[in-house]
């Protein structure tokens, strides 16, 4: 994986320092809080409803056993011994103090981390698959292209304050694990007719108050000119994005407005001027930083499958664990593996010091020294031998990190919530608890296999509600938390925003109606090989509205 | 005498009429009877109510030469500074005898001013607006503003700005500037001087070409063209231009706090705000929102004044950028400082149009925005919040250094290693 040179050393150095002299003049007064607060967004730093709240940016997901030591540290020594594992393949601290923060990101940088542009009107943290370079199914790695816009992004003088925040997520597979149509801008890797391989680019998806499925605005841009491309999308958004309403400004509104062919053509006058210019990217400086991402040194080995049929009858949690939480990797006889973070009765996301330290281990005795967050809120060992497989499930079982539930019924992404977030209507978290409590026996997630719950605590959608299979939102209404439950979405390539079936319901009645849902697609799906999201394309709202509300 | 502190004040009254009148007698004389014009002007127009100042510099003489034709005792003002060149000060002599000139006054800034403001008799070095301000400004001032008008020494060869300047002219305040060298080239001068014998400054011939203030003078008297950079450096490096006193009485300075960082420091900014209601076509020393510009582009071009163009969030920069010459100064607008878009304009500027004058940040310009306003070219900062002055002034800026991304024309060049990447280059 990348490593930081002298420079990117120094670069985050310099910024730590920056950032501290600006808490010392936060805490002298020289700043007010209008003034420091877009300085503290974009390093991260957000005040939440108990506390300062600290995001930390783990650029495409991507970690090493050494930096997820560091955040077990932080969680020990500043935080309250936990850390939350975010959407946005980024880990979150929820209690640090504010005199601590400068500490924390000196801790960081040691480590070649930061929490630069996790927050404010920029850039973000740019995202990707979080099987990456492992994946069978990847036309390329996108991590060194994302490596190099991670590091155009970052502190771009004319970018730094944006209409509002924007989200840039790329996929070097055929699938999109990175719901790259639910981004300000998606790259889908792809290959020209003449055979080289460049990027498709997406934009004006999200999700939010008024969720969006991204629109092509060009089908292939070649890496030498992806910089360009994107800077002239960039400054077409910054000039011409609203900034009159907060709600109206990001670019998919914009790109709604004023329609996909004159926003196309805008970018396109840009990108005559800045095509061929310094931002062309040199192929030697493509290669450069692709050696960071060099395989690993994979072994030959006799045993390359599991007999995942065998393991069920012999042990089966360890069995359900291979069937679920395996995915196939590019090198013969080695697969990727997703450490759960979505223990029954657990806040999904979360995971402990002990835990984070142990998952380091983990990653440095049989994963190449490689770890990945994933945006479904767990931990991926991406290149794992299979023959070591067993001792890695044993030491997950060790840390209670063991379930065998990756893509089922409770592995639930969820946000935040009320619990922690100044922005919620509805808490999240306890919901997500109680659905996994409701669903939590094995033979019960199997038959329903891969079904998608994705909870968020307001509007804003950081849990991803619009695109859940299930999607359920916390909204207010004269002071009693309801919730609205959506039915449909899927964040992958065939993207699809859910239907709202009709009026909210109280917490309490939410594990029954989800259950009255998922009967419902039990008893209609055609066999149990027709998962969730087919059988609701099939079938149409009807069913499940009734299912719902009853036929009133 | 006239005694100048009984001058009515006057009513800043555009008529139109009187304006014509003006006009009409741009007609009147031949183009280089410039003894003509100054004999009207001070006889039939405005007997007793102008004033003639002169700087005793190079091409002075010229002026003086025909003042002496038309009336020996009309009175010329000299402002003495103080921080002239002794060459100058005898050359005063000179020419009063040569011309047999009865009348010059020279106007001296008030001790107590000098006593105040530059007491090292430094403040030149460290403020030449302010320097001006007490040596030229303030003593003109006092004996002139009352006047109808004055004489300049302009012609309307020194610069592009000027190819339109006619004889006479009226202001906005309805006074009235008198040109007698309008039609002159400096090939004119020259021959000027030789046709009637004029003695030439004592430092002409040690390629001093544009002398004022002695300490000043130095740096103007370096470059080839002195007057092409006039208004280039527009701050510092070109004492006395704010004070064109062989042009326009201006008065370009108004409270002097130090709001203008530029250059390492804080200046007395020259420009003061646009005002609803200025204008276009005789502004001066401000910056032209540019709606306003280009809905009065011929206006604006037309006027001969130093100008500015501000640049407001939603301005498309792209509709002046063949008139970016024009201005010597452009604002970016930043109303509120997380509003963006001047980042852009000021790239599109500087990067794409070329922009080489000044490029200043106004509004909201705090502390930790001005690294990457400086990344996207600009050079200058109104500032107003204390703690981001104090912050410049003492050096402690708390910055990043280095880039990843090229922004900017100092960027490293395409091709060049490592890319995307460079340390900041010493900014001031
Ligand atoms: S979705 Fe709303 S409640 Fe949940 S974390 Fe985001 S802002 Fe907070
Ligand atoms: S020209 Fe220079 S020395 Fe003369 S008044 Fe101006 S600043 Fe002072």
């Amino acid at each position: 994986m990348y490593r930081y040179d002298e420079f990117d050393a120094a670069f985050v150095q310099e910024r730590t320092a920056q950032f501290s002299d600006q808490v010392a003049r936060r805490l002298t007064g020289d700043l007010n809080e209008d003034q420091f607060r877009p300085l503290r967004l974009m390093n991260g730093l957000y005040l939440q409803l108990h506390a300062y709240m600290l995001r930390i940016a783990v650029p495409y997901g991507t970690m090493n056993a050494r930096q997820m030591r560091m955040l077990a540290h932080i969680a020990r020594t500043y935080d309250r011994g936990y850390g939350h594992f975010t959407t946005r393949q980024n880990i979150q601290f929820n209690w640090p103090k504010l005199r601590d923060v400068p500490r924390i990101l000196a801790d960081l940088a040691s480590v070649e981390m930061h929490s630069i542009q996790t927050s404010g009107n920029c850039i973000r943290n740019i995202t990707t698959d979080q099987f990456a370079g492992a994946a069978a199914d990847e036309i390329i790695d996108p991590r060194p292209v994302a490596e190099i816009l991670r590091q155009w992004s970052s502190l771009h003088p004319e970018f730094s304050y944006l209409p509002r925040k924007f989200k840039i997520a790329m996929t070097g597979a055929t699938a999109d694990r990175a719901a790259i149509r639910f981004h300000d801008i998606g790259l889908q890797a792809t290959t020209s007719k003449l055979g080289e391989i460049g990027w498709q680019v997406w934009v004006g998806g999200g999700l939010g108050r008024t969720p969006m499925i991204g629109k092509m605005i060009s089908g292939f841009v070649p890496h030498e000119h992806l910089l360009a491309y994107l800077e002239s999308i960039l400054r077409v958004y910054n000039r011409y994005g609203r900034r009159d309403n907060k709600f109206k400004a990001r670019i998919k509104i914009l790109v709604h407005e004023e329609g996909l062919d004159s926003i196309r053509q805008q970018v396109e006058e840009e990108f005559a001027h800045l095509k061929g210019g310094v931002l062309t990217l040199p192929q030697e400086e493509l290669d450069r930083i692709t050696r960071y991402f060099a395989q690993p040194d994979y072994e030959l080995v006799n045993q390359t499958t599991v007999d995942v049929a065998r393991e069920k009858i012999v042990n089966p949690p360890y069995g359900r664990w291979l069937e679920r939480n395996l995915n196939a990797h590019r090198q013969p006889g080695y697969v990727s593996v997703t450490i759960s973070l979505k223990p029954v009765g657990g806040a999904p996301g979360d995971a402990t010091d002990t835990q984070m330290d142990a998952i380091a281990d983990l990653a440095e005795r049989y994963s190449a020294n490689e770890l990945r967050v994933s945006h479904e809120q767990n931990i991926v060992l991406p290149h794992v031998k299979v023959t070591d497989l067993p001792a890695v499930y044993a030491a997950l079982v060790d840390q209670g990190l063991a379930d065998g539930n990756a893509g089922q019924i409770t592995d639930i992404i969820c946000c935040p919530g009320l619990d922690f977030c100044a922005l919620a209507n509805a808490r999240s978290i306890p919901l997500a608890q109680e659905l996994t409590r409701k669903f939590q026996s094995p033979e019960r997630q199997a038959e329903i296999g891969d079904l998608k719950i994705k909870i968020s605590g307001c509007i804003n959608a950081c849990g991803h509600h619009h695109v859940g299979h299930i999607g359920i939102l916390g909204v207010e209404k004269k002071g009693t938390e309801l919730y609205q439950i959506t039915v449909g979405g899927d964040a992958t390539e065939n993207a699809a925003i859910g239907d709202i079936l009709g009026h909210g319901f109280v917490a309490d009645a939410v594990p029954d109606a989800i259950e009255r849902l998922v009967d419902t697609y039990i008893a209609r799906r055609t066999s149990a090989d027709e998962p969730f999201i087919t059988a609701y394309r099939r079938l149409g709202k009807e069913p499940f509205k009734e299912a719902l509300y009853g036929n009133a | 005498m006239l005694d100048l502190a009984l001058s009515p004040i006057r009513q800043h009254k555009p008529d139109k009429l009187r304006q014509l009148g003006i006009m009409s007698l741009n007609g009147m004389f031949d183009e280089m009877d410039g003894a003509g014009v100054l004999r009207q002007a001070v006889t039939e127009l405005l007997p007793g109510d102008i004033a003639i100042v002169s700087s005793f510099g190079a091409d002075s003489v010229v002026l003086l030469h025909m003042v002496a034709e038309v009336d020996r005792t009309l009175p010329v003002y000299f402002l003495e500074t103080g921080k002239h060149f002794p060459e100058t000060l005898a050359y005063v002599e000179t020419l009063k005898r040569h011309l047999g000139l009865a009348n010059v006054i020279a106007l001296h800034p008030d001790p107590s001013d000098v006593a105040r403001f530059d007491a090292g008799g430094d403040l030149w070095e460290t403020d030449p607006d302010s320097c001006c301000h007490i040596r030229k400004t303030e003593p003109l001032d006092a004996r002139v503003s009352g006047l109808g008008g004055w004489v300049t020494g302009r012609k309307r060869f020194q610069t592009a700005e000027r190819g339109v300047l006619p004889h006479f002219e009226l202001t906005a305040d309805d006074r009235i500037k008198v040109n007698p060298l309008a039609y002159f080239s400096d090939a004119d001068i020259t021959a000027y001087k030789l046709k009637y014998g004029l003695p030439e400054h004592p430092l002409y011939s040690k390629g001093y070409k544009s002398i004022g203030c002695a300490p000043c003078t130095s740096v103007v008297a370096e470059g080839e063209d002195p007057r092409a950079g006039r208004w280039r450096g527009l701050n510092k490096k070109e004492c006395g231009i704010h004070f064109d006193f062989n042009g326009a009485i201006a008065k370009p300075m108004a409270a002097q706090e130090l709001n203008l960082f530029k250059d390492g420091k804080f200046i007395a900014d020259p420009f003061r705000p646009w005002v609803e209601g200025d204008d276009p076509a005789a502004a001066r020393y401000t910056h032209i929102p540019l709606p306003v510009f280009l809905d009065n582009r011929d206006a604006v071009l037309a006027n001969p004044h130093p100008l500015g163009l501000l640049v407001s969030p939603g301005d498309k920069v792209e509709l002046a950028r063949g008139d970016l010459d024009r201005f010597v100064s452009i604002a970016i607008n930043f109303p509120a400082f997380t509003d963006g878009r001047g980042y852009s304009s000021a790239r599109l500027l500087v990067e794409r149009y070329g922009y080489k004058g000044e490029l200043r940040a106004v509004g909201d310009v705090l502390h930790d925005q001005i690294s990457h306003m400086r990344r996207c070219g600009i050079t200058a900062f109104v500032v107003r919040h204390e703690p981001t002055k104090k912050a410049l002034i003492e050096g402690k800026l708390a910055t990043v250094d280095i880039f990843y991304q090229p922004v900017g024309l100092t960027e490293i060049p395409l091709g060049t290693r490592p890319f995307l990447r460079r340390r900041a280059v010493e900014n001031a």
